[in-house]
């Protein structure tokens, strides 16, 4: 008997949640610009993730060198060109790009909890103390520039792309922190979170319960937005040297490397750059559509 | 006396995710010059939607006009250029909605809120106005709504005054433009009972005095009785009953009507009764023929084919139902 | 009714501090509610009536004065109450909107009472929702996995019914449970409550601007007027002999919809002036302001409230000859 209901409650959770995605989809699609990004970001995903596998020479993003084949341009053999020492650039940025989605998925994942937690309860306890201390120490990260900050972490430790992307997840926190900070305490005020207070509900139930389902939305649409960011602040990183060191094909090394060699040589540059504009581009662009999709529409 | 307002078999739709909802289902409406006509209706039955449409201020997407026309003076405001609705809504037209907070801009004071619509009207009308009678108009407009020490409001922002208060500037910003046809959506819904008697009293004298022709909406069956000469009752998108106030209520007609003055508490003290059964119907799959039939238990074959039309019962009272077809 | 009250109140006070000045929300109050009764609660903003159910609750701790539950007394904040406390006094809300969490469903709100305070099994637990919702007229296979945005307003205060009696009560406050609905609604929810009232032995403190739904729904009414209390009446000679001239006031304004009703209420009394803020109440009787029947003593002296015998108190000059009370 028992088994039987839990069925048809699975059942039904399930219609609901397909009806629910169905509907997402039909306003996502509203927006053409929103569909245009989420098509190249999966064609960027998918390449990344198969990259050895597709790349014409995926020999070329580990160490190589083939000085007879360096600095040519974009021709049928080499799409892209060809960098200093021979590698094919195309081969090198697709690689490229595991990187760059590796620094934004783990930066987001590391930076995103404790910002949502922090703020959760900073701002179920307004004006407690403990919302001051917490309130306080967002306030002291988010008063440096956060490429600064992420630059004097990676600088003291050595620079390499795990540091990195800790640097970074400790510059995002605090913006997530803010943001539920600011949905929780006016969450706070609503007639369900009375009603749970006055029925003698604990706060972490109230905090996790019922307040967080409601702060689902904004935090993702900013997720979604923010990954460009990041993978920005990891490739200007490693512009800098302080990310993703040579030989690794990381994108904004690559586009150091290239640089010197501008306007001349304008492959080795620009095409790390343009990839770098469009994987930005299109999360702005999916990160659009999700705003669309949460928004709560008045007929 | 002529009429003022002629709305005919207006349909209007709204497109969402799931299909066409259907909302308005051919209104009829009509306001004579100088009459003040009721609206009343539930939450969903289409008010704020067919005043919308007379104003055009519906958003067209998603909404849109499926038919109908809607006569001001003669003229089809449906086929209205942008610029002849601008003068329409600017000298013929005004509003008052139900959240003043809404309708008044929070950052700017009342004077500059107020100045700027003495002028603007004053200008549609061929006239510049000077500083002084710019303000003088200003004040008379408060003071004619009973507000106190006009002259200190004039500096006040919205947030520093009471909820009568903005309701009652609302109402002078709406009437200092000399407009013939006053809107009015539930505009005293949100106010204390002592308060909304004494600014439905005022918009009263007002109306009379200008001559103004006024549609009140409201859900409020009293509010109705104590303003207006003429009501018009609306479920599900059209109109099911209308006539004169009194008579209405006295003895409505429609199943609807009927069930809507026995839900009503009354101050006998004889109870409450179970209300309505059934819910409004789904806009997307409307009942066929009369909306109100799945809820109705004088229900027969006939209601189920086409919207009943409004049957003349005499003395200027009309019912949009089957049960009075050979009256005709 | 019974032998002791079950809730009573002497000589609440409760201040809040703000910017402007020490507001007096609630300015020494006494009242007694008897088990399985109805107490009824008007007053128009800033009358204070909202204040009292939270100090009731334990939204707020009194600045002054008892508050007894049961016999014991309860005057402290909800986090300082017990469990057993929270159990026995439970509260619906006015917006059924936003007292039922839009990102749950109906299970899991209706789970966290249950769960709470420990009843049952999750297997125990799971019947009792299905009884729960079965007493307020939903059927729970339709409506146990819904979204509240999935259902009407109705049934969302239903749903708030529900979760209100999941513990077992002995009192519960019902804030405006109906103004947010339609009229076509509201008489299931009021004919409900009255219903379970009797059934499950409840008492209740019904909270309402509406007068004429008080009428049919309280067996006693009380109002208040910025922070005190004017007059106590059973419900039928409350409405048939109102002495406070506020009471009168109110009387007069309410909309009506039948000549009957209009021949109850009292002569018209103009209602004039606005509802002063808190901040600023009167010296003397706060009322007095605005008192068709003011005399001199009145801006001098707050009066007390005055026995009339047959369970009715008003608190005026007028009646000043009385035996004062101590109670209502």
């Amino acid at each position: 008997m028992q088994w039987e209901e839990r069925r048809a409650e699975l059942k039904l959770m399930l219609a609901q949640r397909r009806r629910g995605l169905a509907k997402g989809w039909y306003k996502y699609s509203r927006n053409p610009l929103a569909v245009v990004g989420l098509v190249v970001l999966c064609i960027i995903v998918l390449a990344a993730v198969l990259a050895p596998y597709i790349t014409p020479y995926p020999e070329h993003a580990k160490p190589y060198t083939n000085f007879s084949a360096g600095s040519l341009p974009p021709s049928s053999t080499y799409w892209f060109g060809t960098d200093r020492v021979g590698r094919d650039i195309f081969s090198r940025v697709i690689h490229g790009y595991r990187f760059s989605l590796t620094i934004g998925i783990v930066v987001l994942g590391l930076g995103v909890a404790p910002g949502v937690i922090l703020g959760l309860v900073a701002g179920y306890h307004q004006g407690k103390w403990i919302e001051t201390v917490i309130m306080r120490i967002t306030d002291v990260f988010l008063a440096v520039p956060p490429l600064v900050l992420a630059l004097a972490i990676t600088a003291m430790l050595t620079p390499n792309l795990m540091n990195q992307m800790m640097a970074i997840a400790l510059v995002w926190w605090p913006w997530y922190a803010r943001l539920v900070f600011a949905l929780a305490s006016s969450l706070r005020s609503e007639y369900f979170v009375r009603e749970a207070e006055l029925t003698g509900a604990s706060k972490l139930h109230i905090m996790f319960k019922e307040i967080l389902p409601n702060c689902f939305a904004p935090v993702m649409t900013k997720m979604t937005l923010d990954m460009g960011i990041v993978i920005l602040v990891g490739a200007t990183l490693s512009f800098i040297g302080l990310g993703v060191q040579p030989p690794k094909p990381g994108l904004g090394t690559m586009v150091a490397e290239g640089a010197k060699r501008l306007p001349g040589e304008w492959w080795g540059t620009i095409f790390p750059a343009l990839a770098i504009v469009i994987v930005i581009l299109a999360f702005n662009l999916v990160g659009d559509g999700l705003r669309d999709v949460f928004s709560v529409e008045e007929v | 006396m002529d009429g003022l307002l002629r709305i005919r078999d207006l349909h209007v739709g709204f497109r969402i995710f799931e299909g066409l909802l259907h909302v308005l289902n051919g209104v009829e409406l009509d306001v004579r010059e100088g009459e003040r006509v009721g609206l009343v209706g539930e939450t969903g039955c289409g008010k704020t939607t067919t005043v919308k449409s007379v104003l055009r201020v519906l958003p067209i997407p998603p909404a849109r006009i499926l038919g109908g026309e809607i006569q001001y003076a003669g003229n089809d405001v449906l086929k209205m250029s942008r610029r002849q609705m601008t003068l329409l809504r600017r000298h013929e037209l005004t509003a008052i909605f139900q959240d003043p907070l809404q309708s008044l801009n929070p950052v700017f004071t009342i004077g500059t809120q107020l100045r700027d619509i003495v002028k603007d009207s004053a200008i549609g009308q061929g006239k510049r106005l000077s500083r002084q009678e710019t303000e003088a108009r200003c004040i008379q407009a408060l003071q004619e709504t009973g507000m106190p020490d006009p002259e200190r409001i004039m500096t006040n922002y919205p947030a520093q005054l009471s909820g009568g208060m903005r309701q009652r500037i609302c109402i002078a910003e709406a009437l200092s433009t000399n407009a013939k046809l006053l809107l009015a959506d539930e505009p005293t819904t949100n106010l204390d009972v002592t308060i909304q008697d004494q600014i439905l009293r005022k918009l009263d004298e007002l109306v009379e005095e200008k001559g103004a022709s006024v549609v009140m909406i409201t859900h409020s069956m009293g509010v109705v009785r104590d303003l207006t000469q003429r009501a018009n009752i609306m479920y599900a998108g059209s109109i099911v009953e209308t006539g004169k106030t009194h008579t209405l209520l006295e003895a409505p007609m429609h199943p609807y009507t009927k069930g809507l003055m026995a839900s009503v508490p009354k101050l006998t003290g004889e109870g409450v009764s179970d209300g309505i059964p059934g819910r409004i119907p789904n806009y997307l799959d409307p009942p066929s023929g009369c909306r109100f039939h799945p809820r109705c238990e004088h229900r027969m074959e006939i209601c189920t084919s086409a919207p009943p039309p409004l049957y003349s019962v005499g003395n200027e009272q009309r019912v949009a139902c089957y049960l009075y077809r050979e009256e005709t | 009714m019974s032998d002791h009250p079950i809730l009573s109140i002497d000589g609440l006070i409760k201040q809040f501090p703000t910017k402007a000045g020490i507001v007096k929300a609630v300015d020494e109050i006494s009242f007694d509610v008897a088990t399985g009764d109805t107490l009824g609660l008007v007053g128009e903003s800033g009358s204070g009536k909202t204040t009292t159910a939270q100090c009731i609750l334990g939204i707020y701790p009194p600045t002054a004065g008892t508050i007894s539950f049961d016999g014991t007394p309860v005057g402290v904040m909800f986090n300082r109450r017990n469990k057993e406390l929270k159990r026995r006094i439970r509260i619906v809300f006015q917006d059924p909107g936003s007292s039922l969490n839009p990102k749950r469903t109906i299970k899991q709100i209706l789970s966290v009472p249950l769960r709470v305070h420990k009843m049952g099994s999750s297997r125990e637990r799971l019947s009792m929702m299905n009884q729960l919702l079965e007493m307020v007229g939903l059927p729970p296979q339709e409506y146990l996995y819904k979204h509240p945005q999935g259902i009407g307003g109705g049934e969302k205060q239903m749903v708030a019914i529900a979760r209100a009696l999941a513990t077992n009560p002995r009192f519960v406050v019902l804030d405006e449970p109906t103004s947010a609905l339609d009229v076509s609604v509201q008489g299931k929810i009021i004919n409900l409550l009255k219903r379970l009232a009797e059934e499950l032995d409840l008492t209740y403190l019904f909270i309402t601007h509406d007068l004429s739904l008080m009428r049919n729904v309280a067996t006693r009414v009380a109002i208040m007027y910025l922070g005190k209390l004017c007059e106590i009446a059973p419900t039928a000679e409350f409405f048939r002999a109102p002495q406070h001239p506020y009471t009168k006031m109110l009387l007069s304004s309410i909309p009506v919809v039948t000549s009957e009703e209009e021949a109850l209420k009292p002569e018209k009394i103009i209602s004039q002036g606005e509802i002063p803020s808190p901040v600023n109440i009167p010296t003397g009787c706060s009322f007095h302001l605005r008192c068709p029947e003011r005399m001199p003593i009145c801006s001098q002296i707050d009066p007390q409230m005055q026995v009339l015998g047959n369970g009715h108190v008003v608190r005026c000059h007028l009646f000043a000859e009385i035996p004062k009370a101590t109670h209502g």
